[in-house]
């Protein structure tokens, strides 16, 4: 999906940066000066303008605490507007997160301002590159997970190391992944959940950090440190905290936490690809999957489910094709047939192309059938599955095939998402 | 929440150099490469043993240690451990964090993108000393702070300072103006007077076509400063072959670095002597040998 994002003062139309994604020219200035012009036009008449659609491309506008506008070009790729509106809001928490809300909302030197949205490029190209991440939270704004077996012991490691920090925030990840994570972690908002723990993935490797972050929702004016240290490769043990202690002080400190529950994280970090404890075994037919916890905004995915390679039962779409097929089922769902998440600061405004609101009931089930795959999915009060399968399984399987598999992710007694 | 962490906003200009230009030597003396380590004994077949310890079986790429783990040698080795904190600083984009992912063997980043806040990487090298013949491993601890992230958030600063053993400073070939700026930039962050090993890293080698420092001007600065000036091409190396693996592009860097460290401990022990002790010496003894045993 090729795109650009350009993101301008409001005040004064002025260019704070502009992003592309695919292999496109960049837009002209006087483009990018017509775009925000007739956004500019509509609201001088009390207009908000939100979106519109040309033959194959879609255009989103939103402006941001009054100060920041924020334009969205898109290839049309069937996606719903829900999804778009989600991505925008997305890209201003990023920013947020890195540069926090005051120098976003009082401008005084748009230059300087521009310096420090530097830090947020790579964040926010993670966003629109879609298709290429390994995971989907940016997508569903429920946090990735793994599932894995052995979790009293390292959530017991975690409670005693966070609280060492003197903090309450704590989780840990695996390759941008919540394993465990304290109470109060998941009390962050999902779009807070995702933005750290994609933040974490998009940095280079290193054996610890300590990132200033203002938390979108939380404390978006006030800044806390983001600590993470390495375990061992892919698996991070990640605080939020005040200014003591100090990075080295929480490194000297590790091992007494850590070093007990060790064969845990190594065991941990096999879970990756898979993302879910090998004891919970799915029907061979999916080649992938998402699960999305919309009341504890976590969500799960796999396009590797079996252990041995499921590319040999008669599939041959690679991984990378079937987390695209999955993502587009998801945006073709989401708005067009199931209600969009609601996002906090986004009050629905007004009518929008998505058939979701003007359905008069609440679908349940929904299926997209191809000649080399089929998808599914269903939801219920708290779960929302998508499934992917290859051509070979008969349509009318699918149905009790969907329902079995969300029973087995779900109802397990040592782990559930 | 809890209590949070200082930052600047406005327009304020931070660290402003109080100090104005310092001419005096930061560095302590200029080492001879090899007179404390072994710098060739990575290439024979005892160091080669020792390699297989930080590197994967395929012996291309290194292995990564979680801070939970490290390296063994093999046990016939009688070996020590010693453990040091490298604070690397330079201007933005100069090139500090690709230095660091190609020092420890990660893949080497081929946009720039501001480094955050601080991130740290151990980069394990084992090293043999010329004197006593036994085999250290160095543990190295660098910590890198991305510079407009240094400069917003004041608790950066002051945390990679703390208890680091040494700085390098970083130019970049390709900037004139960070190789000019780095007396200026060097009082900013340390004295002359205290204990940290300076080092200077020249980024971008591969780009020397294009630079326009001179290897003149390497040499005067570090002679007037006392501080070595080592070189790094952050690029991967497409010929690597089985003998010439990365650890070779990065041995001369890991070496040099190990022994100022070394040496400055030795310095502590009363074991070496340091420049300034010997040149009250030299009054007397004409030697002309740089260290003191
Ligand atoms: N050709 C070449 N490019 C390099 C070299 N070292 C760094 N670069 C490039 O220089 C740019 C900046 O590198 P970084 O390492 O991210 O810079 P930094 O010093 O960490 O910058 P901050 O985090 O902002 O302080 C990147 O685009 C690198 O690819 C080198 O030795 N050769
Ligand atoms: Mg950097």
């Amino acid at each position: 999906m090729a795109a650009y994002l350009l993101c301008l003062t409001t005040g004064g139309g002025v260019p704070l940066f502009s992003r592309t994604k695919g292999e496109i020219k960049t837009l002209p200035f006087a483009v990018i000066g017509t775009l925000n012009g007739v956004h500019m036009f509509a609201s001088t008449h009390n207009i908000e303008l939100l979106a519109t659609q040309t033959k194959d491309a879609k255009i989103a506008w939103k402006v941001c605490h009054g100060s920041i506008t924020l334009i969205l070009v898109t290839r049309d790729d069937g996606g719903s507007d829900a999804c778009l509106r989600h991505l925008l809001a997305a890209v201003f928490d990023a920013m947020v997160l890195l540069v926090g809300l005051d120098d976003l909302i009082n401008i005084k030197n748009v230059e300087r301002l521009k310096r420090e949205l530097k830090c947020c490029y790579k964040l926010i190209d993670c966003l629109l590159d879609q298709c290429n991440s390994q995971v989907f939270g940016d997508l569903t704004g429920a946090v990735d997970v793994v599932l894995g077996q052995e979790n009293t012991l390292l959530q017991g490691a975690l409670e005693g190391f966070v609280e060492y920090a003197d903090s309450t925030y704590g989780c840990l990840l695996v390759r941008g992944k919540v394993a465990v994570a304290t109470k109060k972690w998941w009390g962050l908002t999902g779009m807070e959940l995702v933005l750290i723990s994609l933040l974490v993935s998009t940095l280079p490797p290193g054996s610890s950090r300590d990132i200033p972050v203002f938390l979108p929702q939380g404390s978006p004016t006030v800044p806390h440190r983001l600590c993470t240290l390495q375990l061992t490769a892919g698996v991070e043990a990640c605080v939020l905290c005040g200014p003591a202690p100090s990075l080295a002080r929480l490194s000297d400190e590790l091992a007494r936490y850590w070093r007990p529950p060790y064969e845990s994280v190594r065991s941990l970090a096999q879970l990756h690809p898979r993302n879910f404890s090998h004891h919970l075994r799915i029907d061979p037919n999916i080649l992938g999957f998402v699960l999305v916890n919309t009341e504890a905004h976590r969500c799960l995915c796999s396009v590797q489910p079996r252990h041995e390679d499921s590319r040999r039962e008669g599939s041959n779409l690679s991984y990378t094709r079937r987390r695209a097929i999955l993502r587009s089922f998801y945006k073709h769902t989401i708005g067009h047939v199931y209600a969009p998440p609601r996002l906090k600061d986004d009050p629905n405004l007004g009518p929008t192309d998505d058939i979701s609101e003007r359905l008069l009931h609440r679908p349940q089930e929904t299926y997209m059938l191809f000649d080399a795959y089929k998808c599914y999915s269903l939801q219920t009060a708290v779960y929302r599955l998508f499934v992917l399968y290859g051509a070979q399984i008969p349509h009318y399987a699918l149905r009790s095939v969907t329902r079995k598999t969300l029973e087995i992710l779900t109802k397990d007694k040592q782990v559930r998402l | 929440m809890f209590s949070s962490v200082s930052y600047q906003t406005g327009c304020q200009e931070t660290h402003a150099s109080k100090s104005g230009l310092n001419l005096m030597k930061f560095g302590e003396m200029l080492i001879q490469p090899g007179t404390l380590l072994q710098y060739d004994w990575y290439k024979s077949w005892e160091g080669r043993e020792s390699l297989l310890s930080i590197l994967h079986r395929n012996m291309h790429h290194r292995k990564l240690f979680g801070l939970l783990e490290e390296p063994l040698l093999p046990v016939q080795f009688s070996s020590s451990d010693v453990q040091y904190k490298i604070f690397v600083s330079g201007r933005s984009g100069v090139g500090k964090t690709s230095a660091l992912a190609k020092l420890s063997g990660n893949e080497v980043p081929t946009m720039h993108s501001e480094t955050p806040g601080i991130q740290t990487q151990v980069v394990y090298w084992p090293a043999k000393l010329v004197q006593t013949n036994k085999i250290v491993m160095f543990r190295l601890h660098f910590w890198d702070a991305g510079d407009a992230a240094l400069k917003k958030f004041d608790h950066i600063l002051p945390a990679c300072k703390e208890n680091a053993d040494a700085v390098v400073f970083h130019f970049s070939f390709t900037d004139r103006g960070s190789f000019e700026d780095l007396p200026r930039h060097m009082a900013r962050i340390v004295s002359p007077s205290d204990n940290t090993c300076k080092l200077v890293l020249g980024t971008k080698y591969d780009q020397l076509a294009h630079s326009d420092v001179t290897h003149q001007e390497l040499r005067e600065f570090e002679q007037q400063y006392k501080i070595p000036v080592l070189k790094i091409a952050n690029i991967a190396n497409y010929e690597q072959s089985e003998l010439q693996t990365e650890v070779h592009e990065v041995a001369p860097v890991l070496n040099t670095l190990c022994e100022y460290l070394w040496r400055r401990d030795q310095v502590a022990a009363g074991v070496l002597q340091t420049e300034r002790q010997t040149d009250e010496q030299r009054h007397s003894d004409e030697d002309q040998m740089v260290l003191y045993f």
